[in-house]
C-alpha cells in the first residue's frame, strides 16, 4: 500500500484535535481520562479517518464497520473524533459529563451517535466484539470488520481471555484487536500492578496473529491496519499490540499514572494546551473556554 | 400433568426458531440440561456454543443483539444471575439490547447439587436491573406464552424455567402479559399471591384452608418486574391478610416486590413463604420444600398466622 504525506499530515493533524479536544472536555467535564485518551489518538484518527467504513449522515447503516471501545474510559478521545467525522456538533463535545447531555462519562450506546455499544466496566467489549463479529458472518457480510480496542490493563480480566479464546474458535478473521498498550494503569505501571509480559505470546498462544507497532507513528499504523485488513492469515483473528504513551504529547501527562483520572482546572488547561501546541509545532492555541464565564462558574461554582 | 417445563422450553425454542430467523441461541455447555439442544438439532447454523464461559457468552449475545440479531443465552440461572450478573448489567441491561435471557435450574427442584447451582437470588438480583423484565412462569403454557411474549417485547428479559413437571394452571387460551397477574381463586379471608411453581402450591393450599372454613384469593403473578399492582393491592385492600409464595429467596423477590406495593399502596398483613435467607443444601425436591417449609401446608399455615395478626389488630 502506498500513503502519501498529505495523508499522515492529515491523520497527524486529526490525532492533535483529538488531544486538543479531549483536554478541552474533560476540562469543561470536570471529569476524565487524559493519559488514556492521549495514547489513543493516532489509533483512533487512522481508523475514524481511514480504517472504518462509517457514514456519520447515518450511523446505524447497515454496511458500517463496528467499532468497539473496550477501554471506554477513554470516551473523550473517541467522542472527538466521532465529532470531527461529523457524528454530531464539535460544541457538543463541551457536554461531557453534563447531565442530561448525550456524552456520558462511559459510553452509552443510547445516547451517543456513532457509538456501537455501551461500556466502561472493563473486560466487557471484546466479546461483544466476538458477538458483531458472529454476526457479520451469519448476516453474509464478509467485508466488513470489527474492531476493538483494550487498555493494556483491561488485559488482566479474565472475560478478555475468554473472548479471545472463543474468537479464535470461531475463526473470526474478521475481527481486530488493537492494545493501547501504554505502560501504565490507573495507579501505577503495568509491571508493578499486573506484568503482562510475554503479551504478544498469549495473544498468540490463544490462536491469534500478532502485530506490533509504534502506536503513535500514522504511517506505521496504517500500514498494520491494512495488513489485518487485507493480509492476515485466513481464520485467524488479529491482535495489534499498539505500543503507546500514556498521556502522550504533554511532559507532566506522559507515564503518568496520576493523569489517569484528573481534570485539569481551567488555568492550568490553558497552559498545557499551549504547550501541547508548541510541542506539536501548531499554532499556540489555549482554553477556549478561559474566559467564558458560565464554563468558569460551572468550574468554581459547582460541587 | 404434562412435560417437564424445560422440554417444553427447548421445544418452544424452536418453533419460535422456525417463525423469527434473527432468533439464535448461545449455549454454556449445558444445552442437554435446559434442553436447547433441540434448538441445536434443529438450527445448527444458529446455535452458538461457547464452552465454559458465561460472561462471554453474555458479551456476545450483546454484540449479536446490536447486529439485529435475538439471542437466547442459556445457562443455569444462578449462572446468569451471578457469575455473569456484571455483562447483564453494563453489555446488555444497560443499553437495552434484546437479550432473552432464560435462568434453568431454579431454586429448590436442581436435582442435588446444592447451593452453588441452586439459584435463589436471581429474582432479586434481576428485579434490581433498570430495563430488565422478570417472570417466573407457572406452567407449561403461560411458559410458552411468555417466550413468544419476550420475543415480541424490545430489549432484555429474564425468565426462569422450573425443573419440574408442573400442573396445568391455564387453559390454552391463556396469554401471558407483562404486568398482568391472574386471580385464579376467588376469595375474602386472605389472599396467596403466587409465582412461578409456587401458584400450584397456593391453589392446594386455598383449598386445606377452604376446609376450615377460610376462604382464600389465589393470585398468580407470573409477571414479577412489572408487577400487577393494581390486582395486588386491589386483593389486599378486600383481604387485608396476604402470603406470598416464591421458589427463591423471601429477600428482595416476589415477597419483596409485593411488599413494596402494600407498604406504598395498601397497608395489610404480609407473610412471605420462599427460602428465608439461606442457600440451599443437597436433597430431594420433597424433603427440601418441607425443610424449607414451601409446602401447601406451610402456605395454609402461613395464612393462618397472617390471618390471626389481622384480627389482632386494634
Amino acid at each position: 500500500m502506498r500513503v502519501t504525506a498529505e495523508k499522515i499530515a492529515q491523520l497527524e493533524e486529526i490525532a492533535y484535535q483529538i488531544r486538543r479536544l479531549s483536554l478541552e472536555m474533560i476540562t469543561c467535564g470536570r471529569w476524565g481520562h487524559v493519559g488514556g485518551s492521549f495514547s489513543l489518538a493516532e489509533i483512533l484518527a487512522c481508523l475514524y479517518f481511514h480504517e472504518l467504513e462509517v457514514d456519520p449522515q447515518n450511523p446505524r447503516w447497515e454496511g458500517r464497520d463496528r467499532f468497539v471501545l473496550s477501554k471506554a474510559h477513554a470516551s473523550p478521545a473517541l467522542y472527538a473524533a466521532l465529532a470531527l467525522r461529523g457524528f454530531f456538533p464539535l460544541e457538543e463535545l463541551y457536554t461531557y459529563c453534563e447531565l442530561g447531555g448525550r456524552l456520558e462519562g462511559h459510553t452509552d450506546m443510547t445516547r451517543t451517535p456513532g457509538l456501537e455499544c455501551s461500556g466502561g466496566a472493563l473486560g466487557q467489549g471484546l466479546s461483544i466484539a466476538v458477538g458483531m463479529a458472529l454476526g457479520f458472518r451469519m448476516k453474509e457480510q464478509p467485508y466488513n470488520r470489527v474492531y476493538c480496542v483494550l487498555g493494556d490493563g483491561e488485559c488482566n480480566e479474565g472475560q478478555v481471555w475468554e473472548a479471545a479464546m472463543s474468537a479464535a474458535h470461531y475463526h473470526l478473521d474478521n475481527l481486530i484487536a488493537i492494545v493501547d498498550y501504554n505502560k501504565v494503569m490507573a495507579k501505577g505501571f503495568v509491571w508493578e500492578e499486573m506484568g503482562l509480559e510475554p503479551l504478544g505470546a498469549k495473544w498468540r498462544a490463544f490462536g491469534w496473529e500478532v502485530l506490533e507497532v509504534d502506536g503513535h507513528d500514522v504511517e506505521a499504523l496504517l500500514r498494520v491496519l491494512y495488513e489485518a485488513r487485507h493480509v492476515r492469515v485466513h481464520g485467524v483473528p488479529v491482535a495489534i499490540i499498539a505500543h503507546t504513551v500514556k498521556g502522550k504529547g504533554l511532559r507532566e501527562t506522559e507515564f503518568n499514572y496520576k493523569w489517569h483520572t484528573q481534570a485539569p482546572d481551567p488555568e492550568q488547561a490553558d497552559a498545557m494546551l499551549r504547550q501541547l501546541a508548541r510541542n506539536y509545532g501548531r499554532p499556540e492555541e489555549g482554553y477556549s473556554k478561559l474566559n467564558d464565564p458560565v464554563a468558569k462558574e460551572k468550574f468554581y461554582g459547582g460541587e | 400433568m404434562s412435560e417437564e417445563m424445560r422440554d417444553v422450553f427447548g421445544k418452544t425454542l424452536v418453533e419460535l426458531g422456525h417463525e423469527f430467523p434473527e432468533l439464535v441461541v448461545l449455549d454454556a455447555d449445558l444445552h442437554t440440561s435446559s434442553k436447547a439442544v433441540y434448538f441445536k438439532q434443529a438450527f445448527p447454523a444458529r446455535f452458538i456454543q461457547c464452552g465454559i464461559a458465561e460472561q462471554n457468552m453474555f458479551g456476545i449475545a450483546a454484540g449479536l443483539a446490536t447486529q439485529g440479531f435475538i439471542p437466547f443465552p442459556c445457562t443455569f440461572a444462578v449462572f446468569a444471575s451471578q457469575r455473569a450478573l456484571d455483562q447483564i448489567a453494563v453489555s446488555i441491561a444497560y443499553p437495552r439490547l434484546n437479550v432473552k435471557i432464560p435462568g434453568s435450574y431454579v431454586g429448590i427442584p436442581t436435582s442435588r447439587a446444592g447451593a452453588s447451582h441452586n439459584a435463589v437470588a436471581d429474582l432479586a438480583i434481576m428485579r434490581s436491573l433498570p430495563h430488565m423484565r422478570v417472570a417466573d412462569p407457572g406452567d407449561n403454557r403461560e411458559l410458552r406464552s411468555l417466550m413468544r411474549a419476550a420475543v415480541l417485547t424490545e430489549g432484555p428479559v429474564y425468565f426462569r424455567i422450573t425443573r419440574y413437571t408442573l400442573p396445568d394452571l391455564f387453559a390454552t387460551d391463556y396469554e401471558f402479559a407483562w404486568g398482568r397477574g391472574v386471580r385464579l381463586r376467588e376469595g375474602s379471608d386472605v389472599t396467596l399471591i403466587g409465582t412461578g411453581m409456587m401458584t400450584g402450591l397456593c391453589l392446594e393450599a386455598a383449598e386445606l384452608l377452604a376446609r376450615d372454613g377460610i376462604s382464600a384469593e389465589v393470585l398468580h403473578c407470573g409477571s414479577i418486574k412489572p408487577l400487577d399492582e393494581d390486582l395486588v393491592a386491589e386483593s389486599a385492600r378486600k383481604t387485608g391478610a396476604v402470603v406470598t409464595a416464591e421458589n427463591a429467596s423471601v429477600v428482595g423477590g416476589l415477597g419483596s416486590a409485593v411488599a413494596e406495593v402494600l407498604t406504598e399502596r395498601a397497608p395489610a398483613v404480609l407473610r412471605r413463604v420462599g427460602v428465608q435467607d439461606r442457600f440451599i443444601e443437597s436433597g430431594g425436591i420433597g424433603e427440601l420444600l418441607a425443610h424449607h417449609r414451601m409446602r401447601p401446608a406451610d402456605i395454609a399455615g402461613r395464612a393462618r398466622e397472617a390471618l390471626e395478626a389481622k384480627d389482632s389488630r386494634p
